[in-house]
């Protein structure tokens, strides 16, 4: 069955390849991707870290970039104050504010330039990024971003938006961001579509953050019902580097993301924080993998999931301590929340440790809502539909609430309300 | 106002309360006593509607209606508040908008419009001054890190700002020092009204120098056994409960 796709992917890439431009990536690099993944062909649910991943949308998807660039582009949300905004359209950018941010470099590879300091090496040769290297093949454009050493602080939003014509084929966003020793930034990524687009969506984003570098990354993933979206972030953290990831998973119908966060540099932290809600027949997977390279290192991982209908949610958070990361500490706190008799929850953390003197605390749990704290909702006059909206809504708080930029906050807020077809009930609120 | 009439209750197949009879009158204060076990919080549970306490017999009417016949928040919101024995923690719901959910759900039910945000305010802050209790309470998580005597004060701001008809108050003295027993019982004092009544579940007659009671029931092994004025309450705390579980039985 997967090689019947293989082939299908070699088929689609041998009627395109002469086409792709090869300033994004180099075409002896395309086809060294094709020939990996083909190799390894592509992922199966009978590997464990893809066990709880919908693959099935796979075989019947169209992998050659969508052609069609003449649909509209769908409704963005409102603009956020202090975001420089940049729209992709099907995996190129159609939109975006020209010239320099002071500090700042962000340009299309699409538009031959200087070649960057920071190169994007080829995929690491682990399973689970085998589907970077369907992106490293097939994408059409990358964005890269670079923050200067000892730049202001800056904002930057990207939007992915998937058009109505991209049925007829994927979409491949790719960025590579940049930080600089001493930099800070925040990069918001947003993955969105019109609503009758069922397409395959499948990015890859690096992020290297220099010493004493400070990303604050979020990504909200609200893609269209019938979207399948695939996803490789990998990141690279020097010394003192601190690295906020925040995502955010309320569309597709099915979704998986891969994340490997090296802390490579002494003392470098990372923060992640995912909150996912999925409803119907949604799939919302995520696999992360936090590798502790250098010494006191910090990983804090949070997850709130919240499965309805005949949705599953999985996470799988593995932390890895290498043999040189003596006095690291993590923590992770991972939660599940079954909302519905068919829905399905997956919590798996992992622990791997090469070496001693390093603190962990770790927890999972998966469960319906606290029957407790309903009562107690109900008998102050809470309508029961309201207090389990409101009990919803204060799960996933525990990541909301982390967002700094409170325009975000709402925004996103308002999504998860929407979502949760509780936008009347917690009107309140938002 | 209220009267309960041979009421059974069950919890877990086990049955916890074995013919309860009270009156409680309008403008009343009653106190139910009665050794850890008896049944108390078992009554209080079944009065405000908690799933799993199974009436297996009996009547309630509430201001003349069937309590029974409502569901927990319809209770609520026809004037019936439970002052919790273990205030539960509701992190990432914060106390300001239960309050004010609250105070919503029941003005809806009377057809009155959604509470004046100012109006609302002034009248949250005059209660909190009552139960000394730090405005920044107020956009905390429920209960969320609260000592326990932060919680019975909690219970009883609630209680003021809702102004029930019925208010059952589940051990609200236990956890308490001398000083937040006299807050607390001066909040529930300022509540006393000849068209409201109120019931105090407690263990220790502590509590009721603090809050005068009109009748003091003793509740043994799920049922009333004896009920008297203020002055049982003093010869329970002078004999304790032996003698009484004796007859019950
Ligand atoms: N959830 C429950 N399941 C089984 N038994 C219970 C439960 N809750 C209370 N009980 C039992 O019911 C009896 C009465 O409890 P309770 O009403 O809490 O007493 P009180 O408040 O007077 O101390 C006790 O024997 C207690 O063990
Ligand atoms: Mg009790």
């Amino acid at each position: 069955m997967s090689s019947a796709v293989t082939e299908q992917i070699r088929k689609e890439y041998g009627a395109v390849h002469a086409a792709l431009p090869a300033s994004v990536i180099e075409p002896a690099r395309r086809a060294e991707a094709i020939e990996r993944l083909c190799a390894q062909g592509l992922p199966a649910t009978r590997e464990e870290n893809w066990r709880y991943t919908n693959l099935r949308v796979l075989e019947h998807a169209r992998f050659a970039p969508v052609e069609t660039q003449s649909q509209a582009v769908p409704p963005l949300p409102e603009a956020l104050p202090g975001f420089v905004r940049y729209v992709f359209v099907d995996g190129l950018l159609r939109s975006g504010a020209a010239g320099s941010h002071p500090g700042l470099t962000v340009r299309s590879l699409r538009t031959p330039g200087p070649s960057s300091s920071a190169a994007w090496g080829p995929c690491p040769d682990v399973p689970e990024a085998r589907l970077a290297l369907l992106n490293e093949a097939f994408a059409t454009d990358a964005l890269l971003i670079e923050a200067h050493a000892n730049a202001a602080p800056a904002a930057i939003e990207l939007v992915f938006a998937a058009s109505a014509g991209a049925q007829a084929g994927a979409s491949y966003p790719r960025v590579h961001v940049v930080l600089e020793a001493g930099a800070e930034l925040t990069v918001l990524e947003r993955h969105m579509g019109a609503p009758e687009t069922a397409s395959l969506v499948n990015s890859a984003v690096r992020a290297d953050v220099g010493e004493n570098a400070h990303l604050t990354h979020y990504r909200l993933q609200q893609c269209a019902p019938r979207t399948a979206w695939f996803d490789t972030l990998t990141a690279q953290l020097a010394a003192q580097a601190r690295y906020h990831l925040l995502t955010v998973g309320t569309g597709a119908l099915t979704a998986r993301s891969t994340v490997h966060v090296r802390l490579a540099g002494a003392g470098a932290e990372l923060a992640l924080s995912a909150a996912a809600l999925a409803d119907r027949q949604q799939s919302h997977d995520m696999y992360a993998l936090s590798e502790h390279v250098a010494p006191n290192t910090r990983t804090t991982e949070t997850f709130r999931g919240i499965a309805s209908g005949r949705a599953r949610v999985a996470f799988n958070g593995k932390i890895a301590v290498r043999e040189r990361a003596g006095g690291s500490d993590s923590r992770q706190s991972l939660r599940g929340l079954l909302d519905g008799p068919e829905a399905e929850v997956d919590l798996r953390p992992q622990l791997e440790i090469y070496t001693d003197e390093i603190r962990c605390s770790h927890g999972a749990t998966a469960g319906k809502l606290d029957q407790n704290m309903l009562f107690y909702l109900l008998s102050r006059g809470i309508a029961p539909q309201t207090a389990q909206h409101l009990l919803k809504w204060a799960f996933l708080e525990d990541v909301v609430a982390r967002i700094e930029c409170a325009e975000l906050r709402r925004q996103i807020e308002r999504d998860l309300a929407s979502q949760m077809s509780a936008a009347a009930t917690l009107k309140e609120l938002l | 106002m209220l009267k309960i009439e041979n009421l059974h209750a069950t919890v877990d197949g086990k049955e916890i309360l074995k013919g309860l009879e009270l009156e409680v009158p309008a403008g009343e204060v009653h106190a139910v006593m009665g050794p850890n076990g008896s049944g108390k919080s078992t009554l209080a549970y079944v009065l405000a509607g908690r799933p799993g306490y199974a009436v297996t017999a009996g009547r309630i009417s509430f201001q003349g209606q069937d309590l029974l016949a409502l569901s927990p928040e319809e209770r609520a919101r026809a004037g019936v508040f439970l002052g919790f024995q273990y205030p539960v923690e509701i992190p990432g719901v914060n106390n300001v908008y239960l309050l004010k959910a609250a105070i919503n759900a029941a003005r809806k039910q009377r057809g009155e419009p959604e509470v004046d945000a100012f109006e609302f305010l002034t009248l949250v802050r005059e209660k909190m001054r009552l139960m000394r209790m730090d405005e920044s309470m107020l956009s905390r998580g429920v209960n969320e890190g609260f000592s326990g005597g932060e919680k019975k004060r909690n219970e009883i701001l609630q209680m003021l700002v809702l102004e029930p008809r019925l208010a059952v108050l589940d051990e609200t003295d236990s956890g308490l020092d001398i000083d937040a027993l006299k807050i607390v019982a001066h909040g529930v004092n300022t509540l006393r009204a000849p068209q409201r009544s109120l019931v105090l579940v407690t263990h220790y007659q502590r509590l009721l120098e603090h809050i005068v009671p009109d009748r003091v029931h003793v509740l043994v092994n799920g049922r009333i056994v004896r009920s008297g004025d203020r002055t049982l309450a003093l010869e329970l705390e002078r004999r304790g409960y032996d003698w009484l579980i004796g007859e019950a039985a």
